[in-house]
């Protein structure tokens, strides 16, 4: 009788045990997202108190972008369907180093300005900053003579890299300005 | 009778000296995961698509917030702050980047980045007014999380 139950206890297969628990493991591995960290970055302006210390930026030197509650695109003043050409036109307005009338002084004082409706919604916001950031990498990645990709792969903790990350963005700060929405 | 025999003497072979290493492995992904994400999320985001994205260089100075939808039918269909761990009002923002600074080491205080997930379809004025109480307390590093896209919206 001993033996018979002794004989039964031996039929349990453990070997799929390891199957169960990687299938386990898997799935918890793909299930899990990790801290992403990857995103657009923007600086906010100072206080509000700082703010009115600050000199008026002079309206060549300023581009408009605003996007209203209806998802609705204005730049510069002028109606658009999508962002077809932003890109470019952001180019040619920071790039101008006082060429053209109408377009920037310098790159320096070049500013962006994209300004939201309290309505808007955050992906629309999101698809214009990412045309912003576009243009000003395209920028940047023109003058070390690499690619916008290869350019974004650049690494600061790397000093030779660095080196490069720092002469590309020289004379050209990137000034894109949130302004408070409106109602 | 002779292939039931068979049978039995082949499970009789499978080792199962294995089994605490699988259980372990099992263990130490619990606990590394668990410091990943201490906490289940209370509000549903899908964040927007981008492709010019930046990773931070020093993870540590990264502190989150999430804009997002409540799970819970309960809790209204309105957007909502959290922290991760708890909901948090506007009003609430600027005590909690306070409290996130303090956690930093000295010398990075003034470098505190606030990673922003929003679902794609929160309004702005709330992520303005977010925004707002950064300003007020000087942080003013933002880093808006977006998923990436593989093709170019535009071209």
């Amino acid at each position: 009788m001993k033996i018979r139950k002794r004989k039964h206890d031996q039929e349990v297969n453990t070997g799929s045990m390891a199957d169960i628990a990687f299938l386990l493991l898997i799935f918890f591995l793909v299930a899990t997202t990790l801290l992403q960290e990857k995103g657009l970055d923007l600086q906010l302006p100072r206080k509000k108190e700082d703010n009115s210390t600050s000199p008026p930026i002079k309206e060549r030197n300023l581009f408009k972008v605003m996007v209203n509650s209806r998802q609705e695109i204005l730049i510069e003043g002028e109606y658009r369907k999508d962002l077809v050409g932003l890109r470019d036109e952001i180019k040619a307005f920071v790039l101008n180093n006082g060429k053209q009338e109408h377009l920037s002084e310098s790159p320096k004082k070049a500013t962006i300005s994209l300004k939201t409706s309290r309505g808007t919604k955050y992906a629309s916001f999101i698809q214009v900053l990412d045309e912003l950031k576009a243009a000003y990498f395209e920028i940047y990645a023109e003058n070390i003579g690499l690619t916008k990709k290869e350019y974004l792969k650049l690494k600061q903790s790397d000093p030779q890299q660095n080196q490069l990350y720092l002469k590309s963005k020289e004379g050209i700060p990137m000034n894109i300005s949130i302004a408070e929405p409106t109602i | 009778m002779a292939h039931f025999r068979k049978k039995a003497s082949r499970k009789t072979q499978i080792s199962t000296s294995s089994l605490p290493d699988i259980v372990f492995l099992l263990l130490f992904f619990f606990m590394v995961s668990a410091t990943i994400k201490p906490n289940a999320e209370l509000l549903a985001y899908k964040v927007p698509n981008a492709e010019n994205l930046v990773k931070p260089e020093m993870k540590f100075l990264i502190k989150e917030l999430v804009i997002g939808f409540p799970k819970s039918q309960k809790l209204g269909v309105t957007s909502r702050i959290s922290d991760g761990k708890r909901y948090l009002e506007i009003k609430d923002i600027a005590q909690w980047a306070t409290a996130a600074k303090a956690e930093l080491p000295e010398n990075y205080k003034d470098q505190m980045i606030v990673l922003l997930k929003a679902d794609a379809d929160v309004d702005m004025g709330l992520i303005a007014d977010i925004q707002e109480q950064l300003r007020e307390v000087d942080a003013r590093k933002v880093l808006y999380r977006t998923s990436e896209s593989t093709t170019d919206p535009i071209q």
